[in-house]
């Protein structure tokens, strides 16, 4: 794991979990597998603390454990989980789209909470939505209950590892730690449940206005003592399913871009009908003859035959090669080439970092050198038009920030310098990494300038929460304009124009790092499949 | 060997012109610094996107932080006492919701020793939980006292060890703690502490140890 990955992860768990919490996941994340007590002396926490820290990472699925040898039960972060934690706003925005608020609402509990029972996320989801509905409507669990069904079909929820009861539990002595088994069958299925209810609305007497006092510690609630039908059955939400989505949107998306929006509809249709049969980390889908496409257009688009066999031949033609064709059978078979797609993404995106960063004059030179393999400088020069000094200072600076190598050719066995050719070349696998390694470390920045941002303005902050948690509670026991004026008074013009400016700001930040969170997705997506290829 | 242009001059070892400066043109100068940390761009950067889904996005973003911090997830680091406990703030304190985990799933030694206070430090209501550490702690000594007797050398190590556990979590007055845990905590470490040859009451450093003697500073001490 490199420093930038180490510092983000460190800032996003800080951020959700608590610094205890951060600690020891920034601990296992830098130090591996550990057992227990080891944890508890490097980190000088207490055995509880860590216990407890320990539980949180484990039930949102950021620590695993595994038992070795003399019962020593060792803990293992993942680190590449901890950094999804900055996606979770697009997961949940992307279940908005494709199953409207209630499925945004479950995505929403499941991704906050780690794992949870089919019946606990029903009953929590109807009562969110039901206290935002209209007095006197409730929401029905059958209707939560379906939209989950319809995720799980999906396969953007799975149900968990489950624990693996051993026939020979009797006899020995129980085993340190309990093995998790992965039914590879029952991920997807749904238990029959029959969960008939309503969502309950919170009291009004239970809720807490902001500057109302709560004397009384809340009292543990006792309702679910009783084991749930579902009990043991936990679900979590499945995180390659999205990314699976995410890649096919951006192929969608570039193919509308490049071609036109009925190409797209094509290549989206294509990539629907491929969903369920291809695994998540197939370099290419099934085959598809030309005659299934043209059945599985969607409703609205007649477009004849003859036209689909010009777009898809279209298709296959173009030198990017999203699409391919493998056979002539039933009118051609077609296939989208995902590994040919990740790559012409994440070089569209370096060419455009290098545009945006150096000049477009740069970035010819650059898309020359990416299509010509290995150039020397003078035909650099003479290939892109531009004059010898501006070429080498361009190229100096491309090199010096690594997005293009310098490849040695000796012409001679002592390879001396005067006889050897030195080829400029871009080498994407490695340009892409160090441009990951840069988006890493730009979240970095990011999340801590916001932090920076919130700590100075904090005592601002704090005053308008408490001016807004007393013009609550005067509004609630009825007041005059003149009063609420007063109140608001309390906050100067400058002031409310520091915290305008402070809000723009964090606004700002925030949006940058969700797109940043783009780019990393691309280049993670393309780096994890040149690695399966190899 | 041809290349060498007399002694004393400077010469390249390579070919200059393969890297493409001109033979007797003037080389930028040495860099001595490092680039600054700030550097100019020359080209400012593409605005943000902007959009329903973006705005919806950055909503859900700022939400999530906020509800985050309001789970039993977010385990709080513990602040040392204010030297004046504010009134506001017994009202500001957020109640979490508390949070169980399954214990099937998890590791044995994940769990808080049964022997000791029960569960995770849950806030209790005040009366059980005094009464079950104490009944708890005097179980142990119970049990150690039996155990001497016995003389077993394994078990007893395994029940001190036990005790040393029970004695940190006593002796950790932080977390979520209140101050009648405190108290509680006070009383525990002089109960099982009896066995040891220090007297815990003699050297008992509250807040006027250290402020005492600083205070009288004109005064000699003999």
């Amino acid at each position: 794991m490199t420093q930038a990955e180490i510092k983000l992860c460190s800032l996003l768990l800080q951020e959700h979990f608590g610094e205890i919490v951060e600690k020891i996941g920034v601990h296992l994340i830098k130090t591996g597998s550990q057992p227990l007590r080891v944890i508890v002396h490097d980190t000088g926490t207490s055995l509880d603390q860590v216990k407890k820290a320990l539980c949180v990472l484990i039930q949102h699925n950021l620590v695993i454990y595994q038992v070795h040898k003399r019962g020593v039960v060792e803990y293992e972060a993942q680190c590449s989980r901890v950094l999804r934690m900055l996606r979770f706003p697009r997961y949940i925005y992307t279940t908005k789209a494709l199953y409207g608020d209630t499925g945004e609402l479950i995505v929403e509990e499941l991704l906050l909470n780690g794992k949870m029972t089919m019946s606990a996320v029903v009953k929590k989801v109807a009562d969110r939505l039901t206290d935002t509905m209209e007095d006197g409507k409730t929401m029905d669990y059958a209707e939560v209950s379906n939209t989950f069904v319809q995720l799980a079909d999906t396969r953007f929820v799975q149900r968990c590892p489950m624990v693996h009861a051993p026939e020979n539990s009797d006899t020995g002595p129980p085993p340190p730690a309990p093995s998790l088994v992965v039914n590879e069958k029952d991920m997807y299925l749904v238990p029959k449940l029959s969960l008939i209810g309503k969502g309950k609305r919170r009291r009004s007497s239970d809720e807490d206005a902001a500057g109302e006092p709560k004397a009384k510690k809340p009292k543990r609630t006792t309702d679910n003592k009783e084991p749930t039908p579902d009990d043991g059955i936990y679900w979590q939400t499945n995180l390659d399913r999205f990314h699976q989505h995410f890649r096919d949107q951006a192929i969608v998306n570039a193919v509308a871009n490049r071609m036109d929006q009925t190409s797209s509809e094509i290549v989206r249709a294509m990539l629907r009908m491929s969903e369920v049969t291809t695994s998540s980390d197939a370099p290419f889908t099934q085959p598809l003859s030309s005659n299934e496409i043209f059945r599985s257009l969607p409703v609205g688009y007649n477009i004849s035959k003859q036209v689909l066999d010009q777009y898809l031949t279209l298709l296959a033609d173009d030198p990017l090669e999203f699409v391919g064709k493998s056979g002539d059978s039933g009118g051609g078979m077609y296939v989208i080439n995902f590994h040919k797609a990740l790559a012409s993404l994440a070089t569209a995106t370096l060419e455009s970092v290098i545009q945006e960063r150096f000049g477009s004059r740069c970035a010819r030179i650059f898309r020359l050198v990416l299509q010509k393999k290995h150039l020397e400088q003078k035909q650099v020069e003479d290939f892109a038009m531009i004059p010898a000094k501006e070429a080498k200072d361009m190229l100096y600076k491309m090199l010096s920030e690594n997005f293009i190598s310098l490849q040695e050719i000796p012409k001679t066995p002592d390879h001396a310098p005067s006889r050897t050719f030195y080829l400029y070349t871009v080498n994407v696998l490695s340009a892409a990494r160090m441009l990951l390694h840069r988006c890493y470390k730009s979240v970095t920045n990011l999340i801590e300038r916001r932090q920076f941002e919130t700590k100075e303005n904090k005592r601002l902050l704090e005053k308008s929460q408490r001016v807004e948690a007393i013009i609550a509670s005067v509004q609630a026991t009825g007041a005059e304009e003149a009063q609420l004026q007063e109140i608001e008074e309390m906050i100067t013009a400058p002031e409310r124009q520091q915290l305008e400016t402070l809000k723009r700001n964090v606004n700002k930040l925030d949006a940058s790092e969700i797109q940043v969170d783009e780019t990393i997705f691309l280049l993670e997506s393309y780096i994890e499949s040149t690695m399966k290829k190899q | 060997m041809a290349g060498n242009k007399g002694r004393g001059r400077a010469a390249y070892t390579f070919n200059i012109e393969a890297v493409g400066f001109g033979r007797g043109e003037k080389l930028p100068d040495v860099v001595l610094k490092p680039p600054p940390l700030f550097p100019d761009t020359d080209y400012k950067p593409v605005p943000l996107k902007t959009g329903e889904s973006e705005d919806y996005m950055l909503a859900l973003k700022q939400e999530l932080r906020e509800t985050m911090k309001r789970k039993p997830y977010f385990i709080e680091k513990s602040e040392e006492k204010p030297d004046i406990e504010r009134y506001s703030k017994k009202y500001m304190q957020v109640y979490k919701e508390e949070w169980i985990p399954d214990w099937r799933r998890l590791p044995r030694e994940m769990m808080p020793r049964k022997k000791c206070r029960k569960g995770p430090k849950l806030k209790n209501a005040k009366g059980t939980d005094k009464g079950s550490s104490l009944i708890n702690t005097a179980d142990i000594l119970k049990k150690i006292e039996e155990l001497e007797k016995r003389g077993e050398g394994e078990k007893s190590d395994e029940e001190n060890e036990e005790t040393e556990g029970s004695k940190e979590k006593n002796k950790d007055g932080d977390d979520d703690n209140d101050d009648d845990n405190a108290e509680q905590e006070d009383y525990d470490e002089e109960e099982q502490e009896e066995e040891n040859d220090y007297i815990n009451s003699y050297f008992e450093d509250g807040d006027d140890f250290g402020a005492d003697s600083d205070d009288n500073m004109d005064e000699a001490t003999y």
